[in-house]
């Protein structure tokens, strides 16, 4: 079962659909592909729990129940998203084994 | 000349679901896409927006009836539903001057890049639907195509200059440097922000006061799920319209489901127009190479912000409330009770977290949007029944909190039809003044001023 990813922005729509379309062809590129599932963040600590991580678009410090949280704003920007993208892959590789 | 007015009038009678897909694919074209690329963009445009109108039919044959019994029973006079900014923006998009408004909007920041008068970047496609309808609805009523455009492109300079303007405070506030946010839905509320804020800082009390509320997401978190606010909103609607129990539930969990499958649906919208932003984004990087400028993001990156969500959870309950005894008000809350952080999110900024003042201009602003929402529902109801979107045989009206409710387009859209030979010159003439204040007296940018002089 490929890994899930929680991509989470203000309204579960717009900068989450270009975070989480990224990622998925990121990972796919990598040969590892992804599950992604959109959600606002208002929604993150009722839906968080179960997923392999969670990325958001701006600012969150709400609950996560232990599920490993990357900052997902440099995708959006472009500046600093090669760094983002390889924290993501660790993450999600080293819960692949 | 003919021909091609023919062809087009053939689209507009296919309906969006086929124009959207033609005009999309063009736009994408233009902007250099390959041709396979821009008519998938172009049809998953198409599907969005087949789904929107599947919802928004689902959404008025179930809760309409309910809210005309609840009307005519309890004398709540709630008559204009939300459908919400994704449905509006869904309509916005199936436009047939959309493509027109789009390249206007965008133009106008390239423009005023160029001249140094904006320090924004706004290639965020997506997001211009906000500065579009106001273009499309004015069109609508005026018949102007001229007017129509022009209302986009001012809407469009006064979202660059107020995404500069507040920038100092996004970047202090939320510590995001080097970004601003072009986006209507949250920029407007600082149209009543500023100066209400000013006036409440005259006051010790209101400056110094530093009370904050706990737990509030842990007390009031329902309010920010969609899922259960659907439900709950749908119950008592059925309540209230005397359906029996079973009626109830049923009209719970449709309204519920309403509140689930419109996001899903607008993500298509984004998804589609997600290559042609990209695409504006390469072109802008190579063009605007080696110049310092705020990139231009979707307030969302804000809105998961503490305080902005403690505000937001207080506001929505007493948004509905408001909607209840608020005079002259026929808007019946309801999908976009969801964005309500998007509102909110700037007066938070602004008044660096003060939770006293952000009650107080937050309901400020929610008495603007039903009010600004009541007076253009009728327009929006009628735009959005000419591009094939059923509405029952109810008289309801649909109104949002986007749109012509949000402050800022209301009088800019006031302005274009009300009497446009003075209401518009006398809107230029003001927002000139506020230029000068900000830009002139102020110098909010000054960073962003002296590197330009530098390069100049």
């Amino acid at each position: 079962m490929p890994a899930r990813i929680l991509v989470a922005c203000g309204n579960g729509i717009a900068t989450s659909t270009v975070v989480a379309s990224k990622i998925r062809s990121f990972m796919e590129d990598k040969g590892l592909p992804v599950d992604t599932t959109q959600t606002k963040l208002m929604e993150v600590p009722g839906k968080v729990e179960g997923f392999d991580l969670l990325v958001t678009t701006g600012e969150f410090d709400g609950k996560t129940h232990g599920v490993p949280y990357v900052k997902g704003m440099p995708i959006l920007t472009g500046i600093g998203a090669d760094n983002t993208f390889n924290e993501i892959y660790k993450i999600i590789k080293e819960k692949e084994g | 000349m003919h021909i091609i007015m023919d062809v087009f009038n053939w689209l507009i009678a296919a309906g969006p679901t086929v124009l959207l897909p033609v005009i999309i694919t063009i736009i994408g074209l233009i902007f250099g896409l390959k041709i396979t690329r821009s008519f998938k963009s172009g049809l998953t445009l198409g599907i969005g927006f087949a789904g929107i109108k599947l919802i928004l039919d689902f959404m008025t044959t179930n809760v309409g009836p309910a809210a005309k019994a609840m009307v005519d029973r309890t004398g709540v006079h709630l008559t204009a539903l939300d459908v919400g900014w994704g449905s509006i923006a869904a309509v916005t998009w199936a436009s047939p001057i959309i493509a027109i408004l789009i390249f206007g909007i965008l133009l106008v920041n390239i423009i005023l890049l160029i001249l140094k008068k904006t320090h924004t970047l706004d290639v965020d496609i997506w997001n211009y639907h906000h500065m579009a309808i106001v273009g499309v609805m004015v069109y609508f009523v005026t018949k102007n195509i001229w007017l129509g455009i022009g209302s986009s492109i001012l809407m469009a300079l006064i979202t660059f200059k107020l995404a500069d303007w507040s920038q100092p405070i996004v970047e202090s506030f939320f510590g995001i440097p080097g970004v601003s946010l072009p986006t209507v839905s949250a920029l407007s509320s600082l149209v009543i922000a500023w100066p209400l804020n000013w006036l409440l800082d005259r006051i010790p009390f209101m400056r110094n006061n530093k009370f904050s509320i706990k737990d509030a997401q842990k007390y009031l978190g329902f309010f920010g799920d969609s899922m259960i606010m659907g439900l709950i909103i749908g119950m008592v609607i059925g309540w209230l319209a005397g359906y029996d129990l079973m009626k109830v539930m049923q009209l719970g969990v449709s309204m519920s489901a309403v509140l689930v499958l419109i996001p899903k649906m607008t993500s298509l919208f984004m998804e589609g127009l997600m290559p042609i932003s990209d695409a504006a984004q390469k072109w802008s990087e190579k063009r605007f190479k080696g110049r310092k400028l705020f990139i231009g993001l979707d307030a969302a990156v804000v809105v998961g912000n503490q305080d902005v969500i403690t505000t937001a959870l207080i506001i929505i309950p007493l948004t509905i409330a408001m909607a209840l005894i608020l005079p002259g008000n026929s808007v019946l809350p309801f999908a976009d009770l969801a964005v309500v952080p998007f509102r909110v999110a700037l007066v938070v900024a602004l008044t660096n977290g003060n939770l006293i003042k952000n009650i107080i201009i937050g309901l400020v602003v929610t008495a603007s949007l039903l009010w600004c929402g009541t007076a253009t529902a009728p327009v929006l109801t009628a735009i959005a029944k000419s591009v094939g979107i059923k509405l029952g045989a109810n008289s309801l009206y649909i109104s949002s909190f986007a749109a012509t409710s949000m402050i800022q387009s209301f009088i800019v859209y006031f302005a274009f039809t009300w009497h446009p030979l003075i209401s518009i010159p006398v809107l230029i003439i003001a927002f000139a003044g506020i230029w000068y204040f900000f830009d002139g007296i102020k110098h909010v940018n000054k960073n962003m001023e002296m590197q330009d002089a530098v390069t100049d």
